[in-house]
């Protein structure tokens, strides 16, 4: 073990000694986590359909027909859940919000002159927030179906103007001179309706309502996801990225450097020292899993104490191991592969920025194709990502981080198995 | 004692090392001379464990190069500047150190006499990418003497070296002698060889050609020493053996003797002898 850690201590040397890996491995992440924390503190917006969580808990035949218009709506993929699930879904990320249809939802749908709009509690992934602005202006539209509906079906329009007159009838707390106006006013709206539209297909109505009941819809955002969950700023959601950025800058660097051994001839040295090849894999392996480990523990230090990100210590630790043991795994099978510094250096680069991107890393994986988004569940960086967010702000239990650490440690070791006996020590 | 019986080794359709079998006494300087690519550095690799043979056995005091018991007694000072060019002298020396189990109590004193011995104490501090080639090589030396083996293979250790690194460098070669070192020392130099070995082994497209001291090299294969005389009859060479009383005669007959050169066989006309090419070809 004396001989693993001295090789150890030796890479991380070496490591120190390189201002640029240095650089790359300590303050470009944290950069890259700051730049885009910030520009995802703003809203930029989507295009693609988003998968939303849909609770209908008024369960009327209004509110059934909103969520038929959801569903029909090309801006979503909807599944129907309970809210429990709804929470969930969006909690563990899989789905990018939900939408609460409560109780009362179709009486308030069904009043256009008085009332309340239709109130929808909305939940949405805290990571997503760039998303959020065309999610609402997606939802809104919809709830402006409910004038069109009123107001080109005359039966619907008599049928709503019976019910606000009731209403202006009933209430209290209407203004007497509002209500005086409104009770002369929509009887004779609706007598008009009925003399001169009698069922006409091309009925319309002008005018716009800037009163409250007028509102498509009234949006509720879920506040209770985003406290229960963590993240108070965007720099929760970029960590985890620029904590992929640095552990892929360890990856390169000790992959270069396992094959420099070769080529510089220090790998002779290793081979005829009393030291056997598993020790001196075994060394390599270990330098590059501490660098990780150390870089991941100063962004994170940076990231509680300057930034303000809150985390689980113990979830933390279990997902720095994992992806640790993952990407560990990778150098030493992308090692395998090249015989020279140039060439590992560009198979290494080439996966690893290819498996960021499709990860996430780079791209929010929302504006990707489907098919592409399908792609990511092969790439490690997302479930590192994944098990990161996890520890800070998904709030998953331990079980729900046994999906991404079981499919990280899987992943390194395979490809540590694989590199180890592709490895050639020697020099060709 | 190293003993090496019929040592092959292929890289495909190259046949890199054929048939090689040598013994080697303790205590001496053994060089292995040849061309580049002749297949010195692949003898030395199978000497010391680096890479396996594909027929044939090395023996090192007994013990297969690949033990780990083996491995305590070589020290391996391979072709290239095998070092971190990024650390310190030190740093080096004290990592290559932590490979050999060297006590704790002995390692300082152990690294001390390593750079002293190769004249790099004052810059132990220094990083090696600020060394000359010759300070490179000589360090190169210093960290494969750390845990005191018996058996030092050095592959070509004065290539690009200036002649300062390269005269200190036979010192050091001499001065491990001395200390009771086998000493495996390989080159394309004839002049090394010559000048520091024992015994030489000649080698060319992986053959043994000749093995022998330099004296019995010359002697069998080197040819006759040539005597010129430049006098006011002109140039005349002469084999020695063909030196007669009639050629004395003939001498003490010309007015003016200008020149005698004697040009004795040296192991570049052993090369030559027994390959019908030069060394540096």
């Amino acid at each position: 073990m004396k001989k693993i850690i001295a090789l150890m201590k030796k890479d991380i040397k070496l490591l120190f000694r390189d201002k640029m890996a240095v650089f790359f491995t300590f303050v470009f992440p944290l950069i890259f986590a700051f730049i885009f924390g910030s520009i995802f503190s703003g809203d930029s917006g989507g295009s693609k359909a988003l998968k939303v969580a849909v609770v209908d808990l008024d369960q009327t035949e209004q509110s059934l027909q909103f969520v038929k218009s959801i569903e029909e709506a090309d801006e979503f993929t909807v599944t129907l859940a309970t809210e429990e699930q709804a929470k969930d879904l969006v909690r563990r990320g899989k789905h990018v919000a939900y939408f609460i249809l409560p109780e009362g939802f179709g009486e308030d749908y069904k009043g256009i002159f008085t009332g309340s709009p239709p109130e929808v509690l909305v939940g949405i992934d805290p990571s997503r927030t760039a998303e959020a602005g065309y999610l609402e202006g997606s939802l809104m539209k919809l709830g402006t179906d409910r004038f069109e509906q009123a107001f080109s079906n005359p039966a619907a329009m008599t049928e709503r103007l019976d019910a606000s007159i009731a209403q202006v009838q009933e209430s209290d707390d209407i203004p007497a001179e509002w209500k005086s106006l409104l009770g002369d006013y929509l009887p004779k709206m609706k007598e008009l309706t009925q003399q001169e539209m009698g069922g006409d297909e091309d009925f319309s109505f002008g005018g716009d309502g800037e009163a409250n009941p007028m509102m498509p819809l009234k949006v509720t955002k879920q506040e209770e996801v985003v406290q229960r969950s963590g993240p108070k700023n965007a720099f929760s959601i970029t960590i985890p990225q620029g904590v992929i950025w640095a552990i892929m800058g360890c990856v390169i660097g000790f992959a270069i450097s396992l094959v420099q051994e070769k080529t510089l001839g220090t790998m002779n040295r290793l081979i005829v020292a009393p030291i056997s090849r598993t020790q001196i894999v075994a060394g390599k392996a270990l330098g590059c899993f501490t660098a990780q480990i150390a870089v991941v523990a100063l962004l994170f230090l940076v990231a509680y104490f300057i930034l303000g990100v809150r985390f689980n210590f113990p979830k933390l630790v279990l997902a720095a191991v994992a992806s640790g043991v993952c990407f560990v795994g990778l150098m030493m099978f992308f090692a395998s592969l090249a015989k020279t510094e140039r060439s590992v250096a560009g198979i290494t680069n080439a996966f690893l920025l290819m498996m960021g991107m499709v990860g996430g890393a780079m791209i929010p994986l929302f504006v990707m194709p489907g098919w592409m988004q399908a792609i990511s569940n092969f790439s490690p960086v997302k479930w590192a990502i994944v098990a990161f967010e996890g520890a800070i702000w998904r709030n998953f239990s331990y079980a729900e981080m046994m999906t991404p650490v079981l499919i990280l440690v899987s992943i390194g070791v395979v490809a540590f198995i694989l590199g180890t006996r592709m490895v050639k020590l020697e020099e060709a | 004692m190293i003993q090496v019986e019929s040592l092959n080794k292929r890289f495909g359709n190259i046949h890199a090392v054929r048939d090689v079998s040598l013994e080697i006494h303790p205590g001496q300087i053994f060089g292995l001379l040849g061309p580049n690519g002749a297949g010195k550095s692949t003898s030395i690799s199978m000497m010391t464990g680096l890479i396996d043979a594909d027929s044939g056995s090395v023996s090192l005091s007994g013990l297969k190069p690949q033990s780990k018991e083996a491995r305590h007694k070589i020290g391996l000072i391979p072709q290239s500047i095998a070092l971190y060019e990024e650390l310190t002298a030190t740093d080096n020396l004290s990592f290559f150190a932590s490979l050999y189990d060297i006590p704790k109590s002995q390692l300082q004193s152990r690294m001390d006499w390593a750079l002293d011995f190769v004249g790099l104490k004052d810059r132990a501090t220094d990083r090696v990418s600020g060394f000359s080639g010759g300070m490179k090589r000589r360090l190169n030396l210093a960290a494969s003497l750390l845990h005191d083996p018996d058996f030092i293979f050095m592959d070509e250790p004065t290539a690009g070296v200036d002649p300062q690194s390269r005269n200190k460098l036979f010192d050091n070669v001499l001065e491990l002698k001395e200390l009771g070192k086998t000493i495996i020392y390989t080159t394309h130099y004839m002049e090394e060889a010559q000048k520091l070995c024992d015994q030489v082994g000649i080698i060319d497209h992986g053959e043994l050609l000749a093995l022998g001291t330099v004296g019995e090299l010359l002697s069998q294969h080197g040819g006759d020493t040539l005597i010129s005389i430049s006098s006011d009859q002109g140039v005349k060479e002469f084999k020695s053996s063909d030196v007669s009383n009639d050629l004395i005669q003939e001498l003490q007959a010309s007015n003016k003797v200008y020149d005698i050169s004697v040009n004795r066989p040296d192991l570049e006309a052993v090369f030559l002898n027994l390959t019908g090419r030069q060394l540096r070809d």
